[in-house]
């Protein structure tokens, strides 16, 4: 039922590899600064390379990942072994819980929070792994409930969904005390429910009750609300404290940026005084690096890659691979909001990576995965954009073709896409 | 409406509101941030510039007196660092050095920044650091060592914390001996390690502080302050002081003021007044000392000499005041005397018979012997006036010719024999030196100059005070009024000729016959001449002699010279304590002791 096979979608292609290249650039210029500030604070014994070879093999493997996901894994094995990796997945996440509860020195922790495996020379982080097979279990799952046309029911698909997305959400969020994955969690999982078409009024309320569930774990708990504090402290220009400095000294790197920044290898901030300068505070060196114009050219790489995910989602016939590349793209549209609008104190700092930019191995490997099926997605779709009627409430199938009701779209709402394999 | 375009404007939107806020950051408050930034990057340093040291002459090479040592600071950031191993390095390398309770510097929550040792030595300090401990580093300070431990404190002086030299040569040439600090600054790491990255780093190195010969010499030093110690020992007497100086240069060779304080351990004197130099910052009645002044101007103005005689009376009465002479008795009283013999005994009688003579009035006190005097006193021997020396000094007191007051003439009377005005030691012996030197007013001076890169001394040709900037060493001091800033004084050194040769030749015949019966009694030694003149002074309290006789200052000044040759050395003593009646004798018999060490140290060989 696929469309005949073409040219993968260059955007998406040249966005992930040109924003590899650019988080190599960066990290080559100030890891250097940061391994000098790890050595005399820590006592540490990096080299002024290391982050660069590191960051190089992460790439590298990334690129792998990328490229198998591209051109050698079928999107189609993937929705066969949806469940076992759900369940894979959901295991590691468990498992890494009980080994940090029983002092494993498999568990790494740090400042308290357990979310690494420790795997001798790297290190492993399963919520990314999480992440991917929430996206591609959803899919699945979607697709199912959709051709079975039980969407919104409450047995069939909201029970068996909530079980699904709660253990992960509570591995992740309470065990882990990773709400910057949570949040890319939610946000996929609301992306996708948006478009398999699950009905406005139910889709609403467990949005809300989910925000609610948010705000209220986060007002009780206090390093959480910390830096909620500190957040409005920063907005209002309130006293400057331990817990605004984050904040403070990544307005500070991207302000001194300006228009055109001070250029590369001329950062001060990742020197020691912005935390986190080369993973989650990466956005605030290149905009101070690369100032205003610079930022404006990296967002629109952003931009560019997310808006064809979309086109690609759009023209893409079979539900599970359309609600896979929105899945795809809610994560990183999350990732990518949130570290931005972090950093520029649009919301409370929670610690989450810029896509394919931080310095990390498992992030980048697996949203380099990621995007490679989205790429590999990208070869079938149709010259015409498939209007399938999202908006439904009726129970009849989906099989059939409904028109739309926006005069606007019209001319699009037929299947009219014929070449077929 | 198609759902994924919902996501498309989430995008869209999030993304609008993204770059104005990018915009808002990094056009708008850019200016504000780089201020900030500036703010916390910018490390201002300062390059501490170099004390110089201080150095006495010693066989005619100068050594050095005070010098500086190089101090670590140890500090950590006890967050960080390894608690275990910086506890064992500082117990094995610093452990006199440890300025905290370690356990309760680990056990304070939330701690970064802790000094924990201070005072370590380079040696102790880099086997710390070779540790490689994590989140420990060290400051470096310099500290003032005074090797010599308490010697001559009165003349150095100290360092204090704020690294300001206060009292002494330290306090009074500070601007010389601190130099200039630099200054770095520059962009910096977060652990304060400047970097290359910026275009306005800033590094003026420092000048630092030149090194200064003093005229001391210090074994001479050393020898008289031990002697005047032991004396003072023995001595219900609570001070001493002594100066020791060359009359025909004015260069001060020991300055002995006790007790001695250690300069390196400063703040364990109790009473700051310890701190003072006697003989420059102490105005006092020196007493008959002067009557040696009188003599020298009635004589230089040819009105009398030695043989000049006079009907010397018990007391004579001048305002309505009897004015009595300490010695009473028979074989002087109502007899004629010589103004010799009246020098010899002291003779206030004698003394004031001088002003008459001065006077053209051989009866009584004249305007014109008013005048006169005060033109030898004020004028050519500058006593009531800072002379000009490097140290911190005090002036005093001479009644005016011409005050307007009751009794001016009794006040003359008094002045004859050294009351009713004040001065220092060294007004006094800088005066008594062109008494002895064939009349020579010469400025004293301490310094010998400054050491150049050759190690030869260059004089500072007057210019003490050249160097810029407030001389803040010395305003520190203290409240005295009078005191002098030494930088404002010695604009050029003072030589003028005040007495002819031979007023002077006479005056020294005088003094030496003064101490005639010291040789016949074995005390001087055959082969030298020694000379000189003690003074008691009463001491005024609460506004007027005090007539008791309980409280008395002694002094005694004179001179050692080869027989028939010029004086070598002028020896000044004086002795008191509160509440002590102290007599010129004592001092003179420290006199006696210290002439001839003064003769055997500096090896004066004798004529026949």
């Amino acid at each position: 039922m696929k469309n005949r096979k073409h040219k993968s979608d260059l955007v998406i292609l040249f966005a992930t590899l040109g924003l590899m290249a650019l988080g190599l650039i960066v990290i080559y210029a100030i890891g250097p600064m940061r391994a000098n500030v790890l050595n005399s604070t820590y006592g540490s014994n990096y080299g002024p390379n290391d982050f660069f070879i590191g960051q190089l093999r992460s790439v590298g493997l990334s690129l792998v990942a990328f490229f198998v996901a591209f051109k050698v894994i079928p999107y189609k094995y993937l929705r066969k072994w949806a469940k076992p990796i759900m369940i894979v997945a959901l295991i590691l996440s468990a498992l890494l819980w009980i080994l940090a509860k029983v002092g494993s020195p498999l568990a790494k922790c740090e400042l308290g929070e357990c979310r690494w495996y420790n795997l001798g020379i790297i290190s492993f982080q399963p919520a990314e792994a999480l992440k991917l097979a929430l996206v591609i279990y959803l899919a699945d799952f979607l697709a199912r409930k959709k051709e079975e046309g039980s969407i919104g029911k409450w047995r069939d698909f909201w029970v068996p969904l909530i079980i699904v997305c709660g253990a992960s959400l509570g591995l992740v969020v309470v065990a882990q005390g990773d709400l910057g994955t949570g949040v890319a969690l939610i946000a996929i999982i609301f992306g996708m429910l948006l478009i398999a078409g699950v009905p406005a009024k139910q889709y609403l309320l467990m949005l809300a009750i989910v925000l609610a569930v948010a705000v209220g774990s986060v007002a009780l708990s206090s390093h959480r609300m910390e830096r909620v504090d500190a957040w409005i402290a920063t907005l209002s220009g309130g006293e400057s404290s331990d817990s605004t400095y984050h904040i403070e000294n990544a307005m500070m790197a991207i302000g001194t940026g300006g228009f055109f920044g001070v250029g590369i290898g001329n950062s001060v901030q990742a020197t020691g005084y912005l935390p986190e300068s080369i993973n989650d505070s990466v956005f605030a060196i290149m905009g101070e690096t690369f100032g205003f114009v610079g930022l404006i050219l990296v967002i629109s790489v952003f931009i560019a890659m997310l808006l064809r995910m979309l086109k690609v989602a759009d023209t893409t016939q079979p539900n599970d691979e359309r609600f896979y590349v929105i899945g795809v793209f809610s994560w990183v549209l999350a990732q990518v909001t949130v570290n931005i609008m972090a950093m520029t104190s649009l919301v409370p700092v929670t610690g989450i990576t810029l896509p394919l930019l931080s310095y990390g191995g498992t992030s980048m490997i697996f949203i380099s995965f990621a995007l490679g099926e989205v790429l590999q997605i990208s070869c079938y779709t149709s010259r015409e954009v498939i209007n399938y009627n999202e908006n439904t409430n009726s129970r009849r199938g989906v099989r059939r073709t409904h028109y739309s009701s926006s005069s606007r779209n019209s001319r699009n709402t037929t299947r009219k896409t014929t070449r077929r394999n | 409406m198609q759902r994924s375009k919902i996501l498309k404007r989430v995008v869209l939107a999030a993304f609008a509101i993204i770059a104005v806020r990018l915009f808002f950051i990094q056009i708008i408050e850019h200016d504000a941030w780089v201020a900030k930034a500036d703010e916390q990057h910018t490390m201002l340093e300062t390059i501490v510039a170099k004390r110089g040291e201080i150095y006495m002459m010693d066989q005619n090479e100068p050594v050095a007196v005070v010098m500086n040592q190089t101090t670590y600071s140890v500090i950590i950031d006890p967050a960080v660092t390894d608690k275990d191993g910086i506890k064992a390095a500082l117990n094995e390398y610093a452990k006199d050095n440890i300025s905290a309770d370690l356990d309760k510097v680990f056990s304070t929550e939330g701690l970064r920044y802790s000094i924990v040792a201070r005072g370590v030595s380079h040696t102790a300090a880099s086997k710390i650091a070779d540790k490689g401990i994590a989140g420990v580093w060290f400051q470096k300070s310099n500290q003032r060592v005074y090797p010599e431990g308490e010697l001559a404190s009165g003349i150095l002086g100290f360092v204090n914390a704020d690294g300001l030299g206060q009292y002494g040569v330290e306090g009074s040439l500070n601007n010389i001996l601190s130099g200039k600090d630099g200054l770095l600054k520059s962009i910096s790491d977060v652990n304060n390690v400047a970097l290359s990255i910026g275009d306005d780093n800033v590094k003026i190195p420092a000048e630092d502080g030149q090194n200064v010969v003093l005229s001391v010499d210090r074994g001479l030093e050393r020898g008289i302050e031990e002697i005047t110690q032991d004396t003072l020992n023995n001595s219900p007497a609570e001070h001493a002081a002594v100066l020791v100086m060359d009359p025909n240069t004015g260069e001060v060779i020991a300055m002995a003021n006790l007790p001695n304080y250690n300069p390196g351990n400063y703040g364990a004197v109790k009473d700051a007044s310890a701190y003072n130099n006697y003989t420059t910052e102490i105005p006092y009645e020196p007493a008959s000392i002067f009557k040696n002044f009188i003599f020298s101007a009635a004589i230089n103005e040819g009105k009398m000499d030695a043989d000049t005689t006079y009907f010397n009376e018990p007391y004579t009465e001048i305002d309505g005041n009897k004015i009595w002479n300490a010695e009473q008795r028979g074989s002087l009283n109502n007899h004629t005397l010589t103004m010799r013999q009246a020098l010899y005994w002291s003779l206030n009688v004698g003394s004031i018979q001088a002003l008459k003579f001065l006077g053209d009035n051989p009866n009584e006190i004249t305007a014109v012997g008013r005048e006169r005097m005060y033109d030898y006193y004020h004028n050519k021997f500058r006593l009531g006036q800072a002379t000009g020396i490097e140290l911190i000094e005090a002036e005093g007191f001479i009644w005016d010719p011409h005050a307007d007051i009751y009794g001016l003439n009794a006040a003359y009377a008094n002045m004859t024999f050294g009351q009713n005005l004040s001065a220092t030691m060294i007004q006094t012996a800088t005066a008594f030196s062109a008494v002895i030197n064939g009349g020579y007013y010469r400025t004293p001076t301490i310094v010998k100059g400054v050491l150049n890169d050759d190690g030869e001394i260059v004089p500072l040709d007057g210019r003490v005070t050249a160097t810029e900037g407030d001389p803040h060493g010395v305003h520190d001091v203290g409240e005295d009024s009078g005191r002098q800033d030494p930088s404002n004084t010695a604009a050029g050194r003072i030589e003028d000729k005040i007495l002819k040769d031979e007023t002077s030749a006479m005056m020294r015949e005088m003094l030496i016959n003064n101490r005639s019966y010291k040789l016949r009694a074995g005390i001087d030694r055959e082969g030298y001449d020694v000379g000189g003149k003690s003074g008691t002074a009463q001491v005024i309290v609460n506004g007027a002699y005090d007539d008791t006789m309980t409280n008395l200052i002694g002094s005694y000044i004179g001179f050692v010279a080869p027989a028939g040759e010029m004086p070598k050395y002028l020896i000044m003593t004086k002795m008191w304590g509160e509440g002590q009646a102290l007599s010129g004798g004592e001092a003179q018999e420290l006199f006696d002791v210290l002439s001839n060490y003064v003769i055997d140290y500096m090896k004066i060989k004798p004529a026949w």
